[in-house]
């Protein structure tokens, strides 16, 4: 019996979750981050779990690291200046991505710059067709050529991309060992090595991402590596990724882009699995933090996977757990327009200067601002005492906005949260109308620093009638990575119709899956624990633009079992597009392997009932539809499994607020969760 | 309603709109809805004035529609009612007969309370061509079945009679139904989510919702309109070809603005086409398709703008009866598209010269949608596929360059991947991105063109390139910015069986054969010769500029990959020399048709146009226009009196 420990960076804290498996018991602590020297406020984590709980570091079993390194690389555009060498003829692949721009109505529309400028692009002759045969060799002189001028141009690495090098990847295999001799202090990336799936934009994106981010995310981890085993941390180091798994951090070092999501990815882990522990199937996780809500559907206990998702302005094409941000958190500003109407958002004061209420500079009014007016804030301070909320800075900041609507400063403040809970309704119904779900069906999981301070108000808008609040929802992201599978996800494109001509390559192509799959997990991971394979496939009906993937079983392919197949895409077709059509032609485009080493899901234990009423600290004064209302206030650690209480309420905790107006029904659950029903 | 409140209705009647949206999206059959996006959905007033729409997912055009005519054309409503139409000239709410506008009235306590409605594009109904549209067509009746607005559910029953009719005529019959049942789901979620929204905000507050939105739209509009200067502005546009290998056809407008308001008068453009290239639009002087390039200007100006029907309240239109924009009945309509972009240039021109220090130059202002039918050898079957489309970069801007290859007014269109395309239609490209030195010389450059190669391999191979234009007529340039490079369709370019096909858009390829083509560039702002010549020799160096053109264009010398500063500022003084003052460059080919046809000839045969019968207005034009090619030096007055000597049915 060791210890498991799961550490997650956010953008002010660094949370940790440390799991004592002799005692189940979770340890849970915030240290502030130090973005000039990353990595070191992970050994001052560790210090202080040493000295608060007796944590050894040779009993550490395991560690798992979540790191935003990557993704504000791209944010920040501070990634590796890097060449492009594509197939001659098709050097704008990337500017032209997919023509759509994201916003159509103003004629200023425009694309964001790519990360490789269109001089550091060279296009090489030769070309393979679409079945993958070579109609013209490689020019291996212009490769030769294009490596001198990359050099020259400053490039510290290079891309490669060719077309339909996911069907034959001989040339840009070949470039690489050009590359390798002609100038070998320069990394490579292959598009086909790094995501070989048909789609030159999508594939060509992927790479550069991962290239991009490799010489930091590179130099973060290996230091990471080091300190840990200065520390006599022995077992070796894993990190979470945008598909919801770990890997090691050796591998992330060259594996760069399937960790960019990681962050937002494990947060939905976490919730998912707290969810699926208090036995609910069937939830919204919310993650607000001061500038964005991540919000994300569990369904049957499990969260929902996609691609496309953006990093920064660039969409990521490899597997993700599904999350979609929305402008709206608790640093959103509010504002009165030229026509008196009272907006939130999308200008945000983000965590600095931060909301007024917060004094370390910000002026205007904010969400949070509007909570503490109403006096659901200000009773304790937030964020493990890091910040303290003045209320009369909130005040001022509110006030401004009263005269121009008219109202007093206490009903702005209501009309403040009233307007940004109908816009955060808004983006939240696009997910669940593109799902095609109905949130009344669903638990809300609200989680992050501002996630339960909002979560109730935002529920009774969607019509939603429970809620769960996490036990401790500063950190269900770090738990996230702590619970996570060993994962990787494998593709091959076969682009084939649904018929018997087609099943040797279908064979052909699961085995190769399979060896890869076996190869990354006992090889590459070292991983000798039990482990599952999912196999899926991207089908289209023949004449459809767009593919749906359907899961499928593993012995389906070898029994050539066809109508099986196409039975599974029929039922997804039916499931996503409430249609299917059973006569007509089904092509499969991409089939997809996904290998999980599992982690044995730590036991929490229950604690037992408590009896009666939990006893609220003290009583507050919170303003809601109209007037001020005493209020009960309770510690959250005072709150134990099988107390029951009413809202209005307030619960403070080190990591949250939880506000809860009347209306709800409280529960605590064996886990500590709050559950809350709408009553009536 | 108080303004807090009408905030949190704004956003519950947009997340009703996208309900909708995300319905039809998900649960439509056809590649036009799936991947075109070419379908809207709409909330409006009892009167069928738009009050919600969604924002990020279907086509742009109709946030101001108008369905208050077709709603009146049906008597009487009940619950479970569904009205449809497609016929462009019953109520003017299709604009060409695929385009199917469906609502469904909203009833609480018996009266209607709001109307679900929106349009879909159906890739066939019917008529003289595959996919109902070509500019060969003359009248209405050619272009599919029609039906005047009735009722296709009447109180939850769908009249499955007419539904036949209809399924019968067109040519993709089980792709119209599998798109109608996605729509009417729609129209029912729609209902569904105004049901919960009259729960929350009880009826008084909602109908007053309803009229607060579309106050609150034309209230920003009004703000717009507020702070550009009054004035008058005119300007006018034209579209190549008024029919198949036919004349320029000019759309005009004269816009004043006063106050809050703004008229926009396009008298002066031409009759109506014996062509399918017409706008309908029915007198109405707030009809959509008239305002679409106003949207853009308005979201321009004020990225935060509300899009509803309010938006249309401070502008009138006028478009004379028997013109291009507002043809009478049975004129043919079905590729109106062309012609709505070059109304939208034509908007964009007009507005340009009002706040010219706030809006971009010309956008490509077209985008050519490529299909090809050929053989697979392999096979031997038929393969009938979309290639991508052909879009153009968008105009200069104040503050950066036109975007590069799509942007403005076509930001909306997917192109589809060269590898998808390659897998399944046999054919091969040779070439897909940018095209160099086509953006419009400028202090901010405009967007490059797209180009586009492909090789075919089986005879009988059919290219058809929906909406090709702007291949003689460039989009334009301002303030000093020159225009962008114009469109072209070139069969097998560069060998001894080159054909340059202009605005040709159906081509018959043998095998082996090679087309070209790439769309226009977008005109640049500003003159060049004031672009920093870093940013010139970061065009070169990106070769999006060739050295030659940066020399000749934006006077900047480049020599060993480095700027000659003293060689660019010799250069510039001396082009700076030569050029004159004007807000517009429009390229040598209109500056060579307006040599002949002069602004005070284009009125004279406008007016005489506008003076004849309706049915006689085309032709007169056509006829005019070759003899003034055959004698140059006579007026337009004098060229007529020689047409009408040899024509004895003229009065």
């Amino acid at each position: 019996m060791g210890w498991r420990i799961g550490v997650d960076i956010g953008g002010t804290f660094i949370d940790f979750c440390a799991l004592d498996e002799a005692t189940g018991q979770l340890h849970t602590l915030k240290v502030l981050t130090t973005p000039d020297r990353p990595g070191q406020e992970v050994m001052e984590g560790l210090a202080l779990l040493q000295s608060r709980h007796g944590l050894a570091p040779a009993e550490v079993e395991s560690f798992v690291h979540g790191t935003t390194v990557g993704i504000n690389t791209v944010i920040q555009r501070r990634g590796a200046p890097l060449a492009l060498l594509a197939t001659a003829g098709f050097e704008d692949v990337i500017e032209l991505a997919r023509l759509r721009m994201p916003e159509m109505y103003g004629l200023f529309c425009a694309r964001p710059d790519q990360l490789i400028p269109r001089d550091r692009i060279f296009g090489v002759g030769g070309r393979i067709l679409s079945d993958g045969t070579e109609e013209v060799p490689l020019d291996a002189a212009g490769v030769r050529e294009a490596a001198r001028r990359a050099r020259a141009a400053g490039a510290a690495g290079i891309i490669i991309s060719f077309l339909h090098a996911y069907r034959n990847p001989a040339h840009e295999l070949a470039a690489k060992a050009l590359l390798q001799q002609e100038a070998p202090d320069l990394f490579v990336f292959c598009g086909a090595e790094i995501w070989p799936v048909i789609r030159e934009y999508e594939r060509t994106t992927t790479a550069i991402l991962n290239g991009y981010v490799h010489p930091r995310v590179d130099s973060y981890l290996a230091s990471l590596e080091a300190a840990l085993q200065a520390r006599g941390i022995a077992a070796p180091p894993m990190i979470t990724k945008s598909n919801g798994g770990i890997m090691s951090a050796a591998l992330g070092r060259t594996a760069c882009v399937s960790m960019l999501l990681s962050g937002t990815a494990s947060g939905v882990m976490g919730a998912g699995f707290l969810a699926r522990q208090a036995g609910v199937e069937r939830a919204l996780t919310l993650d607000i933090g001061g500038t964005s809500a991540d919000v994300a559907l569990i369904i049957g206990g499990e969260a929902q996977f996609g691609t496309g998702e953006q990093v920064g302005d660039f969409p990521l094409h490899m597997p993700t757990v599904s999350v979609t941000s929305i402008g709206d958190g608790g640093g959103s500003i509010a504002r009165v327009d030229g026509f008196g109407v009272l907006k939130v958002g999308p200008e945000s004061a983000g965590s600095v200067p931060g909301p007024a209420c917060y004094g370390r500079g910000g002026e205007r009014a904010t969400i949070t601002d509007a909570m503490a007016v109403l006096g659901w804030l200000g009773h304790a301070p937030l964020a493990y005492q890091s910040v303290g909320i003045d209320r009369a800075r909130a005040e001022a900041a509110v006030g401004e906005l009263a005269a121009p609507l008219g109202l007093s400063t206490a009903a702005t403040a209501e009309a403040i949260v009233q307007v940004s809970i109908a816009s955060m309704f808004a983006e939240v119904n696009k997910l669940v109308a593109r799902h095609g779900v109905d949130a009344r069906e669903f638990t809300l999981v609200p989680f992050g620093g501002a996630g339960p301070m909002l979560g109730c108000l935002l529920a009774r808008e969607l019509g939603m009638a429970q809620v769960m609040i996490p036990r401790r929802p500063g950190v269900v992201s770090a738990l996230g990575g702590l619970i996570a599978d060993v994962k990787n996800d494998f593709i091959r494109t076969l682009f084939v119709e649904l018929e018997e001509a087609s099943l040797p390559a279908l064979r052909a192509a699961l085995a190769g899956l399979r060896d890869a799959a076996e190869t990354w997990l006992r090889h590459d991971q070292g991983f000798e624990g039990p482990a599952v394979l999912r196999l899926s496939a991207d089908m289209r009906y023949r004449g459809q633009s767009f593919e749906i993937e359907a899961p499928l079983e593993l012995g389906w392919i070898e029994a050539g079992d066809l109508d099986a197949l196409r039975g599974a895409f029929h039922a997804r077709h039916a499931a996503i597009y409430d249609f299917s059509d059973e006569a007509a032609p089904v092509q499969l485009v991409n089939l997809r392997l996904v290998v999980a080493g599992t982690t044995a899901p730590p036991d929490f234990p229950r604690w037992p009932e408590a009896e009666g009423e939990p006893v609220p600290e003290r009583e507050v004064s919170v303003w809601q539809d109209g007037a001020a209302r005493p209020t009960p206030l309770f510690r959250r650690e005072a709150l134990l499994p099988g107390h029951r209480f009413r809202g209005p309420a307030v619960v403070v905790q080190e990591d949250a607020t939880s506000c809860i107006p009347a209306g709800f029904a409280a529960r605590v659950d064996a886990h500590g969760n709050l559950h809350l029903s709408a009553e009536g | 309603m108080d303004k807090v409140t009408l905030e949190i209705f704004a956003n519950h009647a947009r997340a009703a709109a996208e309900n909708m949206a995300y319905t039809l999206y998900r649960t439509a059959h056809s590649t036009f809805v799936k991947e075109t996006e070419d379908f809207t959905v709409q909330l409006t007033d009892p009167s069928g004035n738009v009050v919600a729409v969604p924002m990020d997912l279907g086509a742009t055009w109709y946030p101001g529609i108008t369905y208050g005519r077709a709603i009146g054309m049906i008597p009487e409503y009940e619950p479970g009612d569904i009205g449809f139409t497609n016929d462009p000239y019953s109520g003017f709410l299709a604009t060409h007969a695929p385009d199917l506008h469906m609502w469904k009235p909203i009833f609480h306590e018996g009266e209607i309370v709001c109307f679900a409605c929106g349009h879909i594009h159906n890739t066939d109904m019917g008529g003289a061509v595959p996919a109902s549209l070509s500019r060969t067509l003359t009248e209405i009746h050619q272009e599919g079945i029609r039906f005047p607005p009735m009722k296709l559910y009447r109180r939850g029953e769908l009249n499955e009679e007419l539904l036949r009719v209809m399924l019968l005529n067109v040519r993709k019959p089980e792709q119209n139904l599998g798109d109608l049942k996605a729509f009417i789901g729609a129209l029912n979620t729609g209902e569904r989510k105004v049901r919960a929204m009259l729960e929350k905000f009880g009826v008084e507050r909602f109908r007053a919702g309803l009229q607060g939105l579309q106050d609150y739209a034309e209230h920003q509009a009004r703000e717009i309109l507020r702070a550009i200067p009054d004035g008058q502005w005119s300007f006018s546009d034209f579209a190549d070809e008024d029919s198949v290998g036919g004349n320029p056809c000019r759309l005009r407008l004269t816009l004043t603005i006063q106050g809050d308001s703004a008229v926009l008068d396009f008298t002066g453009s031409d009759p109506q086409l014996t062509s399918s290239l017409n706008v309908p639009t029915g007198s109405d002087p707030r009809h959509t398709l008239l305002l679409v390039g106003v949207y853009y200007v308005l979201c321009t100006l004020n990225p935060q703008l509300l899009l509803n029907g309010g938006l249309t309240r401070p502008f009138t239109c006028i478009a004379p009866e028997g013109t291009v924009l507002n043809p009478v009945f049975p004129a043919a309509v079905g590729m109106r598209s062309l012609t709505c972009a070059r109304l939208r240039s034509l908007i964009f021109g007009a507005f340009s010269q009002a706040v010219p220090e706030k809006l971009p130059a010309a956008p490509a202002g077209t985008s050519s949608i490529m299909n090809v039918m050929t053989t697979d050898n392999r096979t031997q079957q038929t393969v009938l596929a979309a290639v991508n489309p052909v879009v153009g970069g968008g105009g200069g801007m104040p503050h950066r360059d036109g975007t590069n290859g799509s942007g403005a007014d076509g930001a909306y269109l997917k192109n589809t991947p060269i590898e998808i395309t390659e897998t399944e239609v046999p054919i091969q490209f040779l070439r897909y991105g940018l095209l160099p030195d086509s953006g419009g010389a400028g202090r901010w450059r405009g967007g490059l063109a797209t180009v586009l190669e492909f090789k075919v391999f089986a005879p009988n191979t059919r290219i058809t390139a929906r909406n090709r234009d702007r291949s003689r007529f460039r989009p334009w340039g301002i303030l000093g910015g020159g225009p962008g490079r114009p469109s072209d369709f070139v069969l097998n370019p560069g060998t001894a069986r080159e054909r340059v096909l202009g605005n040709t858009d159906i081509v018959t390829m043998d095998p082996g054969d090679v087309i070209h083509i790439h769309s226009p560039g977008g005109g640049g702002r500003g003159s060049p010769l004031e672009r920093e010549p870093e940013r010139v020799l970061e065009d070169v160096t990106r070769g999006y500029v060739s050295a030659a053109v940066a020399e000749s264009d934006y006077g900047v010398v480049i020599r060993d990959g480095a700027v000659d500063l003293a060689a660019t500022e010799v250069l510039r003084a001396r082009l700076a020399g030569n050029r004159t003052p004007a807000h517009f460059r429009f390229g040598p080919e209109r500056e060579a048709f307006e040599q002949v046809w002069t602004e005070a000839a284009y009125a004279e045969l406008t007016a005489i146009l506008a003076a004849l019968p309706v049915h006689w207005r085309f032709f007169i034009k056509g006829r005019l226009f070759a003899e003034r090619a055959a004698h140059p030096q006579m007026g337009v007055r004098e060229v007529y009196e020689r047409v009408k000597a040899g024509l004895p049915g003229l009065a």
